[in-house]
């Protein structure tokens, strides 16, 4: 069983690097980005790239944004170019077929988000390094470390539910869209919530313990991801998916 | 023991029944065709034996085991090519065989030697290396069959397998697999609505439509099941009093002249060099003769119209 989770995320992840890809998009958007968030963003930001708490934040958040880019296309994908028949009609488990998808989507949130922190250190080592060794407090480190897993984990658990269900890529990816919209929508709402309530809300959030918070979210994360797979476990049905 | 056997399997969508009380046998190690027009219930059969849709009634046994509670075991022993190749066009040729030998846990040494062992006599070995989505389609159609035997299968399915493909490209493919069933001593069921490929490739055939099974049994035995062996003489000398003697021959079951040839339904084509004898002594001059060739077609043919007027 793991040994074909290994296999299916394997395929995957060579599909989204798309070694084969004669027209390079996928490397050539690989390289932007890597290129934003390890080059421009460290040298606009100086030392606080690497020293601010602010900076947990995005990489916090950065993996769902990333893995939601190419999570669309996991079953919706395969289903658009006739590729899924054949693999439901292997010896590879419903399970295998579901958790190696999800794994793979899951590497490629973890992997980008640390090659891009080693690329952003090594930029503002140079630029504002000042001759000696700057480097992320161990705290953020290990928060990076922890959230760019449950966070690609919860991108790759609500892509691979809507690419289930999704008729096309482009239905998949919309349905994505909406999704983080509706994750975001608390973060544009704080404006409209009166500043007392704001104030309490801070002073609430002032006397909590940092590592409390994130042990917090990251139990969250973990219980909306669980069932989020459930769910996704439920739903992945061959009978069903050689209909749709 | 049958590499297939089913027994009433059915299987409706909504009110349309798909699969009809389908009753079949397919022996090991044939070239077995599924003949059929569109929407037959082809398909859907292939994807009942393959255990990816279950059966409304009936059961269904491949290899020796139930589709209903053992379709792992069959999908382990047994490739399949379903309606679309399905092969990942961004990885190369090697990469989706690769990816297929390392599904059934082949060793890393045994995948290359297979992948070369497939490749090569298609001459596709040399480009093993390119993304396949620059290939044509009758080259994708052959990786998607060679796909289905990575593994050393007992038992292939082939949906259509020459489906949207130019004339030559077709006959590439088929020679391909008539060496390929040989080569590696697979049993293949293969669906198709191309009943020449089906003459040609196939020693067991079975046409269905509308769900149900219509006629079961070799090319040759469909054709004597359903069509009377006929002979057309053209020649000098035959008058009413010669066709009037061999009306009453009891080889004869049938004659009638048009345009000038005399048309003879026989009870057994292979006494006609009796026939031919008795027009001899009766004087008649001989220029041509000739057996009708029943064809695979003509069979379909002839089974469809009978169950269509059936149902009228």
């Amino acid at each position: 069983m793991i040994a074909d989770i290994l296999n299916v995320a394997w395929k995957e992840l060579r599909e989204i690097l798309t070694f084969g890809d004669t027209r390079g998009r996928s490397k050539f958007s690989l390289v932007i980005l890597i290129l934003i968030f390890g080059i421009i963003f460290p040298l606009q930001n100086g030392r606080d790239w690497v020293d601010s708490p602010i900076s947990i934040m995005i990489w916090g958040w950065m993996p769902f944004i990333w893995v939601s880019g190419v999570v669309a296309d996991l079953f919706a994908g395969e289903r658009e170019r006739h590729t899924l028949e054949a693999l439901l009609a292997t010896r590879l488990s419903d399970q295998a077929i579901l958790f190696g998808k999800l794994l793979a989507a899951l590497i490629y949130g973890f992997l980008l988000t640390w090659v891009i922190l080693f690329v952003s250190l090594i930029t503002v080592n140079i630029v504002y390094g000042r001759g000696g060794l700057l480097f992320y407090p161990s705290e953020m480190t290990v928060a990076a470390f922890v959230f760019s897993i449950l966070v690609s984990g919860l991108s790759a658990s609500i892509g691979v539910l809507v690419s289930l269900r999704a008729g096309s890529v482009r239905q998949a990816q919309q349905m994505m869209s909406v999704g983080m919209l509706v994750l975001f929508l608390p973060f544009m709402l704080i404006q409209f919530i009166p500043e007392k309530w704001l104030i309490s809300i801070g002073n609430i959030v002032a006397n909590m313990k940092p590592l409390q918070v994130a042990i917090g979210i990251a139990i969250t994360l973990l219980i909306v991801e669980t069932i989020l797979i459930v769910i996704a476990r439920r739903l992945f049905q061959r009978s069903k998916l050689i209909l749709d | 023991m049958n590499a297939i056997q089913t027994n009433h399997l059915t299987r409706s969508f909504g009110d349309l029944k798909a699969v009809d009380r389908l009753t079949l046998e397919v022996p090991r190690g044939t070239v077995f065709g599924f003949l059929g027009p569109n929407g037959s219930g082809k398909t859907t059969t292939i994807r009942l034996l393959l255990g990816l849709l279950d059966a409304d009634q009936g059961t269904a046994e491949v290899l020796g085991f139930n589709t209903k509670t053992q379709a792992d075991e069959i999908r382990t022993r047994c490739g399949a090519l379903l309606e679309h190749h399905g092969l990942y066009e961004r990885l190369s040729a090697a990469g989706n065989l690769d990816y297929y030998g390392r599904i059934w846990h082949m060793p890393k040494t045994d995948r290359e030697k297979r992948i070369r062992e497939l490749l090569e006599p298609l001459s596709l070995y040399e480009r093993r290396d390119e993304p396949i989505g620059r290939w044509s389609r009758g080259m994708k159609q052959k990786l998607a069959v060679v796909r289905t035997l990575m593994h050393r299968p007992e038992l292939i399915f082939l949906d259509e397998p020459t489906a949207g493909l130019d004339p030559v490209a077709s006959a590439a493919l088929r020679e391909d697999l008539t060496r390929l069933a040989v080569q590696e001593g697979v049993t293949i069921f293969l669906t198709t609505h191309n009943l020449s490929e089906a003459e040609r490739l196939c020693n067991q055939v079975a046409v269905i439509n509308r769900g149900q099974l219509l006629a079961h049994g070799s090319p040759a035995e469909l054709r004597a099941q359903t069509s009377t062996p006929r002979m057309y003489i053209t020649g000098q000398g035959i008058t009413q009093q010669v066709i009037e003697d061999i009306q009453k021959n009891t080889l004869v079951k049938k004659i009638q002249q048009q345009n000038g040839k005399l048309v003879v339904d026989l009870n057994d084509l292979s006494r006609s060099h009796e026939l031919i004898k008795q027009l001899v002594h009766a004087n008649v001059s001989i220029d041509e003769v000739y057996k009708e060739k029943v064809d695979l077609e003509d069979v379909f043919l002839h089974l469809v119209d009978e169950e269509g007027r059936g149902e009228g």
